[in-house]
């Protein structure tokens, strides 16, 4: 059903692991401009695992990458926790990401030259940190990758791969894992693995997740979706279930964009 | 299909620039070389021209007149009635006789006047201005007067009013006072740094022609032919127009330039060799690149032959451009050079410069070599199928085992082509077959680089590692075997040569200081330089420093170079006054027989020498000695074989028939407790009348043995820095490619926290390791390549192997400030590299 206007942010009493306030994004200039967030606040729980949906250029890669502190903001400001990370230099978001955020991408997760026990410490190495060996043995457990530790990628199945990165993600206890599309390369099976890990490392080390997917399946993991179009956030939903997260899609085919013309 | 190609190229124009270079330098030595020789020539032409203005007609004897020496015989010369008659001929307006050969002037510092002792010594006749020009005085009018050239000014530290002592090997000394200061036409000191004393006619042939009224050649003014001339003398005779006469003296002047020529022509060559592996490297990263347009190109219709020609046509309008530039570079650098030559060796001879036909061979050699290297890339691309377009372009590494086992087979060619040039198999293809075995060992070992990567990267990586970064630039640089090893190969060609020629020469310093100081009992050397002519003094001064009070025993050494023959084949002769004492200082030894109070038909040789004529102990030989005298010698000693001794040795009283019946050098031995720098003080002070030899200790003497080689191994190392530069671009090439290939990887890395200090880092460490893999490997091939040219020349006198650990280190640190330098620009990019373009999917 569509709703007669959009959504208020949401403010929960959680202490939230990621805040964004009325950001604006827009590429280009001119006549060619593209306007990928306007004015967009939304809070991410600790200790949640939040999906972003949308339809193709609806702006959802773009909120990761200014929440992860990979893009910047034209206005508004985000916060990783208490830190302010609008403004930060090109060292201090370095450092920022290597501490405090985990990244999981669709590809190219892994660096082809190391085995899967050095992809998974790269972030501790990069920063010539020791690593807790306990809390990554513990890691390693739950991946099921134990006897897969010396392998390099190219030996790695696609599933393998992507569980050795959402390793190499939580690795470090970061504030919040940004995962962008985990699942896009992958079969149905190594999806709902990686999928029930991100669930457990939520339920059960207390994680944030923040994840980018266009598919509801993965999108119904999560504790809430935020749905994207047109930049700016349409949806809200708590507990969403598939067929939810696909009712409340259909409903942006047929609808006409809210506020459209904000300014 | 071309427009395609043109405009790809136009997209990738850093790349090709920087491949270009590679081209252009290559062309330019290759033109500079042809330029320089060609230019020379003509300068030099132009010069002897110039002297052989206004001369008709040259008369020489029909005889090949180099060989006269100091002492020429009369068989060599034209007598004076041979002028008379030249003159009375119709036609001929003048004649004048030229007068010249080698004379011994003595500077103000008591010893020869010139860096090429001894000076030129002519007559100054009517036909000596014109191209000679009296600057100051007046030519010489009394045979006790002589005129000299502003380079002998120079030299010798004498100038007009002065008195100068001069002598040949026929004449005793005299003093002559200098009336005049000559130059040459274009205001120049000299021809190509010589020192000339001019005399009158008389005194230059009581100098040069043992007082007889005789000529080297006769020269004719006037309109009267060749033939006439010719037939008014005899046909011992021989008549030359001027300009052929003219042709033939610059010939020899020439030879300078041509070996200049022969030795850019090297280094052009050697460029070209390396940068073959810089174009097949660039074009296998261009065609990498290109891979998914390509695809397209193929995916849409083009042939594979349409794909072949893409790449080819690319290739060749690199070459043709390069090749342009390269040659006008050429042009000037051949310029450049001439002129370099010209004021340093040649006396500021006025260059003109002259662009031969030949230097067109550069414009084929850049661009044939261009488009030839671009063919094995061209074909690979060809071969990219056309689904390539839609897919991840990933290039799985291929396995090495062709390419090795190719590597071994070129290698093990290449290492018999060596062995058989270097141990005179191939007769007068030694020296071809000598190179193009190293050349083509280099293509081998090239082919074997990528084998040896791995190990020799992990290793020099290992040092490496101490950080993080490093060690992934290590990881990296290990990664892709074939291109780290055909971009270090243009760096370990260029370090193969130097190592190579350092080997060498350390060989040879080790060689000589072993010599010295194992076999030489003496502590004091009386010698001279070796210049046109051997040096030599007097029988007394060796008596005088014979008694000495400090001195314990003195080895003498007479030689004969010129005309003695034993058993009929022409042989130098050796004599010393006391051969006992002196074999005992070179710590020589008697095999069979005797050489105690050796008997004036006695003969002493060495077992080989003995053993290649077949002669015995006992036997009696026939020996001819340069004066005519032949005398049937007995062998009543052989001696062991020793590189201070070796030869044959005749009785002291033989040295009266010798051409230079002189000492030429003296092994002084200083007695127990004595103090070797008082005796040669008083050694000095004897020599001080004897302008041509000086006094050393051993350690000088090593030094001045070796000293020029030292200049030899400098001047080689412009190879390297030419090599350098070819490597720098070849490193950035690949790095580039590297950054390229690699954005998503480095994205990630940055996205999870790598910062660019780090990322920078971890691209220098990549580089530093190619380059120290081609400089390592260099060293290791240059050494094998020293090793084998010394085990070839042991039996010629190299007998030591001696490694030159100072330029070993000097190369290693030159490959790390490549790697540095080469890394600047890559790293760069890969730390400015936008994360998120890099971890964007499409």
């Amino acid at each position: 059903m569509p709703l007669a206007n959009p959504p208020a942010p949401q403010i929960t009493r959680t202490r939230s692991a990621v805040t964004a306030s009325n950001v604006w994004r827009a590429y280009g200039s001119g006549e060619a401009q593209v306007v990928a967030l306007r004015d967009v606040s939304v809070q991410f729980a600790s200790g949640a695992f939040t999906a972003i949906m949308g339809p193709s250029g609806s702006g959802k890669s773009t909120l990761m990458h200014c929440l992860a502190g990979l893009d910047t903001t034209d206005r508004g400001t985000v916060h990783i926790g208490e830190t302010p990370i609008t403004g930060l230099n090109d060292k201090a978001l370095t450092k920022l990401r290597r501490d405090k955020i985990g990244f999981i991408f669709q590809q190219f997760n892994l660096l082809p030259t190391l085995t899967a026990e050095e992809n998974i410490l790269l972030p501790a190495s990069i920063a010539g940190a020791k690593a807790d060996p306990e809390w990554i043995a513990r890691i390693i457990a739950t991946l099921d990758l134990s006897q897969r530790l010396t392998h390099k990628p190219t030996e790695l199945s696609g599933g393998q791969q992507q569980r050795v990165a959402c390793a190499r993600a939580l690795a470090t206890r970061p504030e919040v894992v940004f995962a962008d599309e985990p699942t896009g390369n992958l079969d149905t099976r190594s999806s709902a693995e990686v999928l029930r890990f991100l669930r457990k490392s939520v339920d059960d080390f207390g994680q944030t997740i923040v994840m980018v997917t266009h598919d509801p399946g993965a999108a119904a993991y999560a504790d809430r979706v935020v749905f994207l179009a047109d930049g700016q956030i349409v949806e809200d939903l708590h507990r969403p279930t598939a067929d939810a997260v696909i009712d409340t899609m259909r409903g942006f085919e047929t609808r006409v964009p809210l506020a459209g013309e904000a300014r | 299909m071309l427009r395609a190609t043109l405009k790809g190229m136009a997209s990738r124009k850093a790349r090709l620039v920087l491949t270009s270079l590679a081209v252009v330098l290559g062309t330019m030595f290759v033109a500079a070389a042809m330029i320089l020789t060609a230019t020379m020539e003509k300068s030099v032409t132009g010069v002897i021209a110039d002297a052989f203005t206004g001369i008709d007609a040259v008369v020489t004897p029909a005889e090949d007149p180099a060989a006269a020496q100091g002492n020429t015989p009369s068989a060599n010369l034209v007598p004076g009635d041979v002028l008379e008659t030249v003159r009375g001929v119709d036609g001929v307006d003048a004649a004048d006789g030229d007068v010249s050969g080698q004379v011994n002037a003595i500077g103000d510092d008591g010893k020869l006047v010139g860096t090429f002792a001894p000076t030129i010594g002519f007559n100054w006749n009517a036909q000596s201005t014109g191209f000679n020009v009296i600057r100051e005085g007046r030519a010489p009018e009394a045979d006790g007067e002589v005129i000299v050239s502003a380079q002998f000014v120079t030299d010798s530290g004498l100038d007009i009013g002065d008195t100068v002592t001069a002598y040949s090997y026929s004449a005793e000394r005299a003093d002559y006072e200098i009336v005049g200061v000559f130059g040459l036409s274009g205001d120049r000191d000299s021809l190509a740094g010589e020192t000339q004393i001019a005399f009158t006619t008389a005194e230059a042939q009581r100098l040069l022609t043992q007082g007889e009224d005789a000529y080297m050649a006769i020269y004719v003014q006037g309109d009267a032919s060749t033939e006439d001339i010719a037939d008014a003398i005899s046909a011992d005779y021989r008549v030359q127009t001027g300009e052929e006469a003219s042709e033939e003296a610059a010939q020899g002047f020439a030879a300078v330039a041509d070996i200049m020529g022969y030795i850019f022509l090297g280094f052009g060559l050697v460029a070209v060799f390396v940068s073959v592996f810089l174009i097949i490297n660039t074009f296998t990263i261009i065609v990498a690149q290109r891979q998914r347009e390509l695809a397209l190109l193929r995916a849409i219709g083009a042939a594979r032959n349409q794909v072949v020609g893409s790449v080819l046509a690319e290739a060749a309008v690199i070459g043709v451009i390069a090749s342009i530039v390269g040659l006008g570079l050429g042009v000037v650098l051949g310029w450049g050079l001439s002129e370099l030559v010209s004021s340093t060796a040649m006396g500021g001879l006025p260059v003109q410069l002259q662009v031969p036909a030949t230097a067109l061979w550069a414009l084929a050699v850049g661009i044939g070599v261009t488009v030839l290297s671009a063919i094995v890339p061209a074909v690979k691309a060809s071969g990219v199928p056309p689904v390539a377009a839609m897919r991840e372009a990933v290039n799985p590494p291929k396995p090495l085992r062709g390419i090795t086992i190719a590597g071994l087979a070129v290698t093990a060619v290449g290492g018999v082509l060596v062995v058989l040039g270097l141990t005179d198999n191939l007769g007068d293809l030694g020296l071809s077959g000598f190179l193009s075995g190293v050349g083509i060992a280099f293509v081998g070992i090239t082919l074997l680089t990528p084998i040896l990567s791995r190990p020799l990267v992990a290793l020099l990586g290992a040092v490496m590692s101490w950080s993080f970064s490093g060690r992934l630039g290590r990881l990296n640089a290990g990664r892709n075997p074939r291109r780290t090893a055909i971009t270090a190969s243009a760096l370990m060609i260029a370090v193969a040569l130097v190592t190579g020629i350092a080997t060498l020469v350390a060989s040879f310093k080790e060689t000589t200081t072993d010599l010295t100081d194992s076999n030489l009992e003496s502590d004091l050397i009386v010698m001279g330089q070796q210049g046109a002519n051997i040096p030599t003094f007097a029988p007394e001064t060796l008596a005088e420093i014979k008694a000495l009070p400090d001195v314990a025993a003195v080895g003498d050494l007479y030689g004969e170079f010129f005309g003695a023959e034993v058993d009929g084949e022409p042989t130098p002769l050796y004599a010393s006054e006391d051969l006992e004492t002196s074999l005992g200082i070179f710590s020589g030894t008697v095999a069979e027989g005797s050489i105690a109070d050796l008997p004036d038909d006695g003969l002493a040789v060495n077992e080989s020498a003995a053993e290649d004529r077949g002669v015995a102990l006992g036997d009696t030989v026939p020996v001819t000695f340069a004066d005519g005298t032949t005398e049937q010698l007995e062998v009543t000693a052989i001696l062991d074989d020793s590189q201070l001794t070796d030869g044959w040795w005749v009785a002291p009283t033989q040295i009266e028939h010798f051409t230079i019946p002189k000492p030429m050098q003296a092994y002084i031995q200083v007695a127990d407790g004595a103090d070797i720098d008082a005796v040669q003080e008083e050694v000095e002070t004897i020599l001080a009348d004897e302008p041509e030899v000086d006094v050393t200790n051993n350690a000088d003497f090593i030094a001045q043995q070796t000293g020029q080689l030292d200049i030899l191994l400098g001047s080689v190392q412009v190879l390297l820095a030419l090599a350098i530069i070819i490597a720098i671009i070849g490193v950035i090439n690949t790095l580039v490619l590297s950054v390229l290939e690699r954005t998503r990887e480095l994205g990630l890395l940055r996205a999870i926290g790598m910062t660019r200090g780090q990322a920078r880092r971890m691209i220098t460490v990549e580089s530093v390791i190619i380059c120290l893999f081609g400089a390592v490997l260099g060293i290791a091939v240059g050494i094998g390549l020293g090793w084998t040219v010394q085990q070839a020349l042991e039996e010629e006198g190299l007998t030591s192997f001696a490694l030159p650990w100072d330029y070993i280190v000097i190369y290693l640190a030159a490959a790390v400030v490549v790697g540095l330098l080469a890394a600047i620009a890559p790293a760069a990019r890969a730390a400015k590299l936008n994360v998120l373009n890099a971890i964007a999917y499409e």
